[in-house]
């Protein structure tokens, strides 16, 4: 049995269908990759696993049990948690509140835990004081993904965790997805940079226009002409 | 070169543009006189009228020349600006003027028509056997002397860095404050009659803060040239400080100065009252009281608190004033009660009973014991040294937000105690219109921010309805005490109406934010706006169960407890009811305070901030904006209660939309999502029209009104006390924290390295 198994959802917003049968499964211990272009689906695919959307058809299920249209603050306590896209880290409130805000679903936060965010992100660490929003692009996604750590997730939602951050850091972030992978968090994460999320990911699915139209390990998706020509702006030679 | 005329030389052009304004303020400023159909005589007296110059003309031309000099050359005057203390100056200096030109300085009609300097002088200055020091303080221009001794010497000092120069500006400034709070005194003991006029213990502060501009300048070539961070570290280091100085000035207004018994306007203060009961039947312990007691343990207490918090980590002496003026505080009251007693039973003249005749004396005496012992204190429990460096540290490190008075160790619990104190001692000295405004505006209103700071401030939800639920609290205790037309079940007093009401306002919270909850900003504002009105319409038009526009009738009754023994009837006088609703705020206050750092408060912060990310945490937002509507609205309703108790008789008139937009605007005033800021805005906008209806004319009142709210704009837009989150919110995250800009020029600053 799969960790997550999302069967055939359809989302609409409104008489608009975002997503028209989609269907994917993540492994436990695993990194999948779901790309896709703007507007392929990609985003209300994650809303609708963490439980901000309902999907209208299909089910998914997470170690079994039906989680579609369950709202997002039960689901954390299941064990899901959501790094949402644009980092939207608590502007106002110190990196140390921040990550105290990601414990939430528990009564105090786990020391132990914050250790391993501080050791993940030296930076985080020496900036607890600093508020949110004085942070730069990089730190502030840092502190997103800490800040989802915090709630101990068993699957780890990222929304776009490269949007707008110089290559430099981007690799860094996933390096560092890689080892929060190591420590047995099962990770799902939706990118448009498909070089680094499939040199990551174990496997990935493309989305187009609200369908999966490609899926496979991350090896084979990355030697395929169509994502190459699509997302690596290579010329195909024929 | 072209060759100009020399009248359009801009030099000549600005001199005539200032000149000119010279003269149209001296058209604009002052009484007008003249008639439509005789403008000559109305120019002629703004024109050519007595001023302390001659003819107004020359004066406001002075102020004219004065312009002009201060365009030309302030490019040169720019930068002593900066200069360390020049602010405190500033701020000072306009206070003497408004504490000289607009407030009272007295009460009495007959020694002063309007009650202010000018007047009064006028009347003071000529009366047989007044004071000498009163009279000459008396004697017109010798105050506006006063004033512009202490100001250009303060400015010198400011100017120079003078140490010596600096010191003896201060002096000079206590001089002229004091000076003229005395003269006050002698004015009033002279007159005889009760006074609660402002005018001079507010140039007395005012000159206080002028003293300090000159202080910072004396110790700015020690200190870092910054004058926040100098006032900051002069209490950083000595905490209580505030609070003891405070005090002792209290104290000894109380002893020397203030009327302590008066049946029938005799105006004893503490010696008279010494004789007065001198060999009766009163009390030994408060007949030795009177007689030295008052004044050896006030006096003990300001000398050990002011020595406790001078000095660091004096932490016996610290318990020692706490001791003496827990002690003194109680004398006081014991005194106070058996003796206004003991004058009833014993037939003095005009006196009435326990706690009656009292004038602020003993009050304020009360105020002071409990000020120094809570000084003592803060010094002996406060672990100084170890707070300090902790405040030192903050200051440095540029990173975390701040650098407001309130962040000082032990400032916070010695603003907490002096409100405190004042809260308890200062309305029984208030004259009763003035406790009436207390109880029926002020406390009502402040209630109301409470509630409505949870909604608005905490949560972020912004509702234009909130009078609705204070309606509702109201109808509600109506309907139990059996006033409306629909009767209850069984009726009960006031006071057990609160659960009901509580309960009633937080179910109409609840059906108000189910269905609407779901919309943001500007809707939900909308539908909240709309529900205030619907609630106020129905009480308008379900006639058979509210009485419609008559209101309630018969009229609410007042709230009474009778426990066994214990009886007790609110409604004899204002001071009651203020004591009851000080009971039920401070209860509010510290629930809400637990509330903030509670998971819900923090729910609130994350969903204020961003409401995505908060879902994202797993926050249930539904359910907290939810909680914030039901815990807003029985806030509201508790208010309601009140209101409806205290006055009796209300109609659906008393909760228009006007009421619940002034709510919000008191939030927004005092600083959104900080509560004693919310507090804070409420008195402050609830006390000021009040307080200038009697200070300035009918017609000016909105437009002082108006000009407080923008000066607030200006120079505090985070609100009055602002939230610390909030503070950043407007100032802008990326900021640092605002540093005066150079505090000494380039040239002149020190060390090697220029």
């Amino acid at each position: 049995m799969s960790l997550l198994e999302v069967d055939d959802i359809e989302v609409r917003y409104g008489a608009i269908r975002a997503l028209k049968g989609v269907s994917f499964h993540v492994e436990e211990g695993e990194v999948v990759a779901l790309l896709g272009a703007n507007g392929a689906g990609k985003t209300t695919t994650q809303k609708t696993v963490s439980g901000m959307m309902r999907p209208s058809l299909g089910e998914i299920r997470f170690d079994g049990e039906r989680i579609d249209g369950v709202p997002a603050h039960t689901l954390i306590h299941k064990g899901i948690c959501h790094v949402p896209e644009g980092r939207r880290v608590f502007p106002r409130m110190s990196v140390l509140e921040n990550l105290e805000m990601g414990a939430f679903r528990f009564k105090t936060h786990d020391e132990a835990v914050l250790d391993r965010v501080f050791e993940l992100f030296p930076r985080l660490k020496e900036r607890v004081k600093q508020l949110g929003g004085t942070l730069s692009g990089g730190e502030q996604q840092m502190l997103a993904i800490g800040r989802a750590l915090m709630g101990k997730p068993r699957l780890l939602l990222l929304d776009e965790p490269s949007m707008g951050l110089a290559p430099l850091v981007v690799q860094q972030i996933f390096e560092i997805i890689r080892e929060i992978n190591d420590d047995g968090v099962t990770v799902l994460v939706v990118e448009q940079n498909a070089t680094q999320a499939l040199g990551l990911a174990d496997r990935g699915y493309v989305l187009e226009t609200g369908e999966v139209v490609l899926s496979g390990t991350g090896a084979e998706l990355l030697a395929d002409d169509r994502i190459r020509a699509a997302y690596l702006g290579e010329e195909i030679a024929h | 070169m072209r060759n100009v005329p020399w009248y359009q030389n801009p030099t000549v052009k600005r001199l005539f543009g200032c000149l000119a304004l010279g003269l149209v303020l001296s058209l604009m400023i002052g009484k007008q006189q003249g008639s439509r159909d005789d403008y000559y005589v109305g120019i002629k007296k703004a024109l050519f009228g007595p001023s302390i110059l001659g003819p107004r003309i020359i004066l406001f031309l002075l102020v004219g020349v004065g312009v002009f000099f201060l365009i030309t050359y302030w490019s040169r005057i720019k930068p002593y600006l900066g200069r360390p203390g020049i602010k405190p100056m500033a701020i000072g200096a306009l206070g003497v003027v408004m504490g000289y030109v607009l407030l009272k300085w007295t009460d009495n009609s007959r020694a002063a028509a309007d009650g202010k300097l000018g007047t009064l002088s006028d009347a003071a200055s000529s009366t047989e056997g007044l004071s000498p020091i009163a009279q000459t303080f008396f004697t017109m221009p010798v105050p506006w002397i006063l004033f512009l001794v202490s100001l250009i010497a303060t400015l010198i000092a400011v100017i120079l860095r003078n140490r010596v120069l600096g010191y003896a500006a201060a002096a000079i400034c206590v001089v002229a404050g004091l000076w003229g709070y005395l003269a006050h005194g002698y004015v009033q003991s002279f007159l005889g009659t009760p006074d609660h006029s402002l005018g001079s213990a507010f140039q007395l502060l005012a000159y206080l803060t002028i003293a300090g501009g000159a202080l910072v300048a004396a110790r700015s070539h020690l200190e870092v040239a910054d004058t926040k961070n100098f006032i900051r570290r002069a209490f950083a280091w000595r905490p209580g400080l505030f609070l003891a100085a405070i005090g002792s000035l209290v104290g000894l207004e109380s002893l020397l100065q203030a009327t302590w018994f008066s049946p029938q306007g005799r105006n004893a203060t503490l010696v008279d009252m010494s004789a007065l009961f001198a060999g009766s039947g009163l009390a030994p312990v408060s007949q030795q009281f009177l007689r030295w007691g008052a004044f050896v343990l006030l006096g003990a207490a300001i000398l050990v608190g002011l020595v406790a918090t001078l000095g660091l980590a004096r932490k016996k002496l610290g318990w020692v004033a706490f001791g003496v003026g827990v002690v003194g505080a109680l004398l006081t009251l014991l005194t106070l009660y058996l003796a206004t007693g003991y004058a009833a039973s014993e037939g003095f003249e005009g006196a009435t009973g326990h706690w009656q005749n009292l004038g602020a004396g003993g009050w304020l005496a009360a105020m002071a014991f409990v000020m120094l012992a809570g000084a003592g204190w803060i010094v002996a429990t406060l672990d100084a040294p170890v707070q300090v460096e902790k405040a030192e540290r903050d200051l440095m490190s540029s990173d975390t937000v701040g650098g407001s008075v309130r962040h000082i160790p032990g400032m916070k619990y010695a603003l907490l105690i002096a409100v405190i104190a004042v809260a308890l001692f200062y309305p029984p000295t208030m004259t009763e219109y003035w406790q009436n405004v207390l109880v029926s505006q002020i406390g009502i209103f402040v209630l109301l921010a409470i509630g409505l700071n949870v909604v608005v401030g905490w949560a972020g939800l912004l509702d234009l309805g909130f009078i609705a639920f204070y309606a509702v609290g109201s109808y509600t205790t109506a309907w139990l005490v059996g006033s409306l037309p629909a009767k209850p079940p069984f009726t009960v007093s006031p006071l057990w109406a609160i659960p009901v009401a509580v309960i009633f306002a937080l179910i109409a919270g609840v059906m108000l934010g189910a269905p609407t909850l779901r919309l943001r900003g500007d809707y939900l504002a909308i539908v909240t706006l709309g529900f205030g009105e619907i609630v106020r319409i129905v009480a308008v038009n379900a006639e058979s169960i509210t009485n419609s526009t008559r209101g309630p009738s018969p009229a609410v009754p007042h709230p009474a407890i009778s426990i066994g023994p214990l009886q007790w009837e609110w409604g004899l006088n204002y001071l009651q009811y203020w004591y009851l609703l000080l009971v039920i705020m401070v209860l509010v206050i510290i629930g809400f305070r637990r509330l903030e750092d509670s998971r819900l408060g923090r729910a609130w912060a994350a969903i204020r901030e961003d409401e995505v990310a908060a879902q994202a945490t797993g926050v249930n937002t539904f359910r907290a904006k939810l909680f914030a509507f039901a815990i807003g609205a029985s806030t509201s309703g508790i208010a309601g209660v009140f209101f409806a108790s205290q006055v009796g008789y209300f109609n659906p008139q008393n909760f228009t939309l006007e009421y619940s937009i002034l709510v919000v605007a008191y939030v927004v005033f005092g600083g959104m999502g900080s509560l004693p800021g919310a507090m804070a805005g409420a008195a402050v906008l609830t006390w000021l029209p009040e307080f200038l209806k009697e200070q300035v004319p009918a017609e000016d009142r909105q437009m002082w009104i108006g000009a407080v709210i923008l000066l607030m704009m200006i120079f505090r837009p985070a609100g009055l006390i602002p939230a610390t989150r909030r503070e950043t919110e407007l100032e802008g995250i990326d900021e640092a924290p605002r540093i005066e800009p150079r505090a000494v020029p380039e040239s002149e600053s020190m060390g090697a390295t220029s």
